[in-house]
């Protein structure tokens, strides 16, 4: 078959997961061990979307060194060690996040060098956080072992929204907020290109201060306010991440599929916030009575933060309300796909990046169903044991 | 926030922070900023300056130039805004312009370092290099630690031929800049021409490592292998640079050439069109493209082409320079070709490769001032340093010194020039032995007894085949006299057929008369567009003599005629000749000899299993001797008709590809007969390996097997074709091999 024929057909196969149908088509053609790349780097997608992350790495090493230069697929690589948790490889193909066809022109061209994680006292670090909001609360932490290992004096630049949270973190000597003028700097990094710098190991995880960011104690008192009404376990919940991320499709779910999550005894308190958000106010009718939309009275990652010192749980999709509740040192149980962002590495039920948060993984493509079940039961028990704690 | 340029703002004020924020790569501020300034003050020469970098930065090369130019019209622009225009000129391949406004750089400001090093740079491509060297000495008089400036030092060093002056250059920009992707790069091509194939592939892998992206560095590691002639290598780092670069006009033109090697001559016309139409000022891309039409036949064109290349900048003028000479010697234009390598020498006294096609069409007298010149290049105070170099003026020493008849003068240079080509690659003479043997054993005489499928139009082949410089040119030009016979030249058609079988020949057992049909097939359909309307096709490839029973299965019509030679003289022969092609035997003596005598055992088997009217085995002697005999005999057995053409074959128009170029436009060579006896000292390893005794009066002639079943009648009346020797044999002609193979060396601009 023509190539560009086959990739147009297999391509949204694997987008919806069919990758055990595709690998059935592709084998036969790669039997010989040897093909055409595209070919080869169809079948190691093909894996990954079964979970298959391991067959996959030796394939795409394979493509990496055929085609050096060929960056998507050394960021394609990235992600493979990345979840498999070789981080030394791994951080360092991740470099390539600025060099696919989506990422070129949004790379800042800063015109100073960048830190080579060598000593610098008397110079000046500039760290610049990128794109999502997950990213920057899960990356801060390192923000204060740069200056460590620096010695610099270090300027960290942060997003608006998440600057004033920042701003009580330790380890930095300045803050900008991203878009004004930063003061003189001689060296720079990207807040993820920390890692690859300073050659972080999962070993160092979650390394020291943890938590390392709090909530603002009169937020906390007025949300305090607000909850105190409710009695029994109390629950924040999402279901549904920023629709523009790549993977939103594969991460989010409907509010309606969390009604098991409705149980006697439990508030569920939305924290949703975005197009979906209205959702919260009219749920379906079997979750209405344990519902309460929280979602238009929270104007910011500090009432966000403040709530999840409140509640006794966050639970949620992969979104950055559960790094949050991580840096925080808050409980939080976190739902992940099959094929997962790579920082959930696989095979475990927790995270070594955050002690607070427990992973609920799908063993089927796009089968959340399972997944809200053992949530549900994990519920049931937890609300038992905090009954018993009371008694 | 102070995003918004204010009102109050001065247009120094607003120029600062414009600065500030593009050093902190908030690009949408920093030209916001330089926009307001330029709306209050139109020309504005710093804010015109900084929007040219930031077009620059973003890959805006056109547009960068254009605000730069604008930039430096204003009376009190800066130096360094020129040495940046400068630059960007360069970048462009804007070398006249560039020269300009880095000169007025330099001269308003003589301490500015990134002027001096941007002019070297531009010095350099323009081939200035005597300039470019002092710039950038200056350069790192200035700042001994500007990494970038040693880099560019290295690269003028190179291009002045001062190898291992820039080795150190390279070794100490690395030094200070261990990541540096272009040092790396620069290296890797270095050490290729210094004969070191392994670490120069090791430092461009090491380059990519550092950046993927490297071009350079990827046609540097094609270099290595096209070096070594290892195509398909040099096919797969270039794929792999195209995967992301797909119109670049380098790694077209390496394709183009790898594609050449491999005889895909459309696919490597297809690539060196497109690389010069992707830039036409390419004089690498021209010259390729010069080198793939002339492998085409196309002469007028390839002309051309190589004219363009002629007067491009860099090293292409040097390389097709000598392609139009190699053209003209093809073409039986001694006289023209003799003036073409002349005017390179002229132009490019120290090019080797120009000296040694120049000695091949030269019969040298002792005391020529052309040996002193270049026995000069290889012991004077500035020697030439490449390997390639250094080892096609030993061949050309050995060559003027044996026409003057000092054999020990001769072996030195000779034993020399094999030795280095000997010691750049690896080569196992008892394993070769083995296989030689292993292929008489895969084809026994019941092979041949069972009745063969019959495939049709197989007569069209002819297979001229020996050692290499047994005369197999000879044959084939006179066969290709003859009006019905076209000559292909030496094809590795047959040869990749087979290996795309298998193991050779470890597959003989598994040859299905299917696959043999096959096979034939597919060499039939490769050869049919090469015959034109002729009847017949000659593919001299000596080396298909390993294929002699192979070539029965599959072709049983095809006529295969074995060329036999004193054995002394054609070892001989191949010892004083730098091959184009790899022939990895003949750089050793006692090598040669093993090799010669694996060949001989495996030749008396094909000479016994096969039948006679498919074989036939005709001596080079006896074709001196007895021209038109053995003309008549060649062309009775191929099944075609006399005619008397044949004897004229050097007046054929017909180009001529081999090492024997320019022989073969003599009549015939009676000098090569028994050549090596005066050597024999010097032949001592030979003669020992192949047990000839020097003493013994008629030496090792060999014995020819019987003529052919209808032996050719000889016209009693018909006078010899008379002979005449008018020069000794003469030295090969090594088209690749001469043309010392240089990557590309871009510098690395700051």
């Amino acid at each position: 078959m023509d190539m560009k024929e086959l990739e147009q057909k297999v391509r949204p196969m694997l987008i919806a997961g069919r990758g055990a149908e595709v690998e059935t088509m592709i084998r036969p053609l790669l039997a010989s061990g040897t093909g055409p790349v595209t070919l080869w780097a169809l079948l190691a997608q093909a894996l990954r979307v079964q979970g298959r992350v391991l067959e996959a790495k030796p394939i795409q090493e394979m493509l990496v060194d055929a085609l050096p230069g060929h960056l998507s697929t050394r960021f394609d690589l990235a992600e493979t060690l990345l979840l498999l948790g070789e981080f030394d490889r791994g951080w360092r193909e991740y470099a390539y996040r600025y060099s696919l066809a989506h990422t070129t022109r949004i790379e800042r061209k800063v015109q100073r060098p960048r830190w080579d994680g060598r000593p610098i006292p008397g110079k000046t670090l500039l760290i610049h956080d990128e794109q999502g909001y997950g990213d920057t609360f899960q990356f801060m932490r390192m923000v204060a072992w740069a200056k460590e290992k620096s010695q610099a004096n270090v300027i960290l630049e942060i997003n608006h929204e998440t600057a004033s949270l920042a701003r009580r973190m330790k380890g930095f000597d300045a803050m900008t907020v991203r878009g004004e003028l930063p003061p003189y700097f001689d060296v720079h990094a990207e807040m993820m290109s920390l890692p690859m710098i300073m050659g972080l190991q999962v070993s160092q995880l979650p390394g020291e201060p943890m938590p390392y960011l709090s909530a603002l104690p009169d937020r906390r008192e007025h949300w305090r306010k607000r909850l105190e009404p409710y009695q029994g376990l109390k629950v924040a919940f999402l279901w549904a991440g920023r629709p523009t991320h790549f993977n939103d499709a594969n991460r989010s779910m409907g509010l309606e599929m969390l009604a098991p999550l409705a149980q006697d005894g439990v508030t569920l308190f939305s924290v949703q916030k975005g197009p979906k958000e209205e959702q919260a106010l009219n749920p379906p009718a079997a979750m209405a009575k344990h519902v309460v939309s929280l979602s238009p009275e929270i104007r910011d990652f500090e009432d966000t933060a403040a709530i999840l010192c409140e509640v006794d749980l966050l639970v949620s999709i992969d979104s950055s309300p559960v790094h949050l509740a991580g840096a925080l040192g808050r409980p939080a149980w976190v739902m992940i796909p099959l094929l997962p962002d790579w920082r959930w590495l696989q095979n475990r039920d927790d995270t070594p990046w955050y002690p607070s948060v427990r992973l609920f993984r799908q063993t089927e493509w796009g089968q959340w169903g399972p997944v809200i079940d053992r949530v549900a039961k994990a519920l049931a028990e937890l609300k038992a044991q905090k009954a018993q704690g009371r008694a | 926030m102070n995003t918004q340029p204010q009102t109050t703002m001065t247009v120094e004020q607003a120029l600062g922070q414009a600065h500030a924020h593009w050093n902190a790569g908030q690009a949408d501020q920093a030209e916001r900023l330089c926009q307001h300034v330029l709306a209050l003050w139109p020309g504005q020469s710093d804010a015109l300056h900084l929007m040219g970098l930031m077009a620059h930065a973003y890959g805006n090369l056109d547009l960068a130039i254009d605000h730069l130019r604008r930039a430096c019209q204003a009376p009190r622009v800066p130096a360094v805004y020129l040495s940046n225009l400068g630059e960007m000129c360069r970048q462009r391949g804007l070398l006249a312009e560039a020269e300009v406004a880095a000169r007025r750089a330099v001269t308003m400001d003589n301490t500015l370092v990134a002027g001096w090093n941007n002019l070297g740079i531009i010095l350099q491509e323009a081939g200035k290099l005597e300039d470019s060297l002092s710039c950038l000495e200056r350069v790192v008089a200035l700042q001994p630690n500007y990494a970038e400036a040693h880099n560019n030092l290295g690269n003028t060093l190179k291009r002045m031929g001062r190898l291992d002056q820039a080795r150190q250059r390279y070794e100490y920009a690395l030094n200070l800049a261990p990541a540096y992707a272009e040092a790396q790069s620069n290296l890797a091509n270095l050490l290729n021409d210094l004969g070191r194939p392994d670490d120069a592939l090791a430092a461009a892998r090491k380059a990519i490592d550092l950046n993927p992206r490297l071009s350079d560095a990827y046609i540097n590691a094609a270099a290595v292998e096209l070096g070594r002639n290892r195509n398909e290598d040099a096919l797969r780092w270039i794929d792999a640079l195209l995967s992301y670069a797909p119109l670049h006009a380098g790694a077209l033109t390496v394709r183009a050439t790898a594609l050449r090697h491999l005889e895909r001559l459309e696919e490597a016309l297809a690539d060196a069109r497109r690389a010069v139409a992707a830039q036409a000022d390419n004089g690498e891309a021209q010259n390729v493209l010069g080198e793939v039409l002339q492998a085409l036949g196309q002469h007028e064109e390839a002309l051309v082409a190589f004219d363009k290349a002629a007067k491009s900048l860099g090293f292409a003028p040097e390389k097709a320079l000598i392609n139009r000479g190699v053209l003209f010697m093809e073409r039986g234009d001694k006289a023209q070709a003799k003036a073409a390598f002349e005017q390179v020498v002229a132009q490019f006294p120290r090019s080797a490769s120009a000296w040694f096609n120049m000695s091949d069409l030269h019969r040298f007298q002792a005391g020529e001032p052309a040996i002193t010149k270049m026995e000069a290049l290889l012991f004077g105070p500035d020697p030439v340093q490449s390997q390639t170099d250094r080892t096609a003026l030993n061949f050309a020493l050995g060559k003027a010194w044996m026409d003057i008849g000092d054999g020990e003068r001769a072996f030195a240079y000779l034993n020399e020039g094999n030795r280095q080509k000997r010691a750049t690659f690896t080569y196992d003479a008892a394993a070769t032995s083995r296989w030689l043997t292993d292929i008489a054993t895969a084809f026994p005489a019941a092979t041949f007894d069972k009745p063969k499928s019959p495939v049709a139009g197989s007569e069209l082949a002819v297979f001229v085949l020996g050692m290499p410089r047994s005369g197999t040119t000879l044959v084939e030009q006179i066969l290709a006299s003859h009006p019905q016979v076209a000559a292909a030249g030496e094809l590795s058609a047959l040869n990749n057929l087979v290996n795309q079988l298998g193991p050779y020949p470890q597959i003989a057992p598994h040859l299905t008369p299917e696959i043999l049909g096959g096979l034939g097939q597919r060499y039939l359909d490769f050869v049919r567009p090469l015959a034109g309307h002729r009847r017949r096709v000659v593919d001299k490839m000596p080396s298909n003599f390993l294929f002699s029973g192979l070539i029965n299965l599959a072709m049983p019509d095809a006529r295969i005629i074995h060329v036999r030679r004193d054995p002394v003289d054609t070892c001989l022969s191949c010892y004083t000749k730098l091959f184009t092609r790899e022939q990895l035997f003949t750089y050793d003596l006692a090598e040669l000899g093993q090799f010669y005598r694996g060949y001989e055992r495996l030749m008396d088997h094909w000479r016994a299993v096969l039948p006679a009217d498919r074989f036939m085995e005709v001596r080079y002697e006896d074709v001196v001797d007895d021209l038109e005999g053995q003309a008549r005999r060649l062309v009775d057995f191929v099944g075609l008709d006399w005619d008397s053409a044949c004897l004229d074959f050097h007046k054929t128009q017909r180009t001529i590809r081999t090492a024997s170029l320019n022989q073969v436009r003599q009549p015939i060579f009676r000098s090569s007969l028994g050549r090596w006896k005066p050597f024999a000292a010097q032949l001592a390893p030979l003669l020992s390996a192949l047990g000839v005794d020097p003493n013994a009066p008629e030496a090792a002639a060999p014995q020819v097997a019987s003529p052919a079943k209808k032996a050719a009648p000889k016209k009693a009346a018909a006078p010899k074709a008379k002979a005449e020797a008018p020069a000794a044999e003469p030295a090969p002609v090594a088209e690749e091999a001469a043309k010392p193979a240089r990557g590309r060396r871009k510098p690395a601009a700051s």
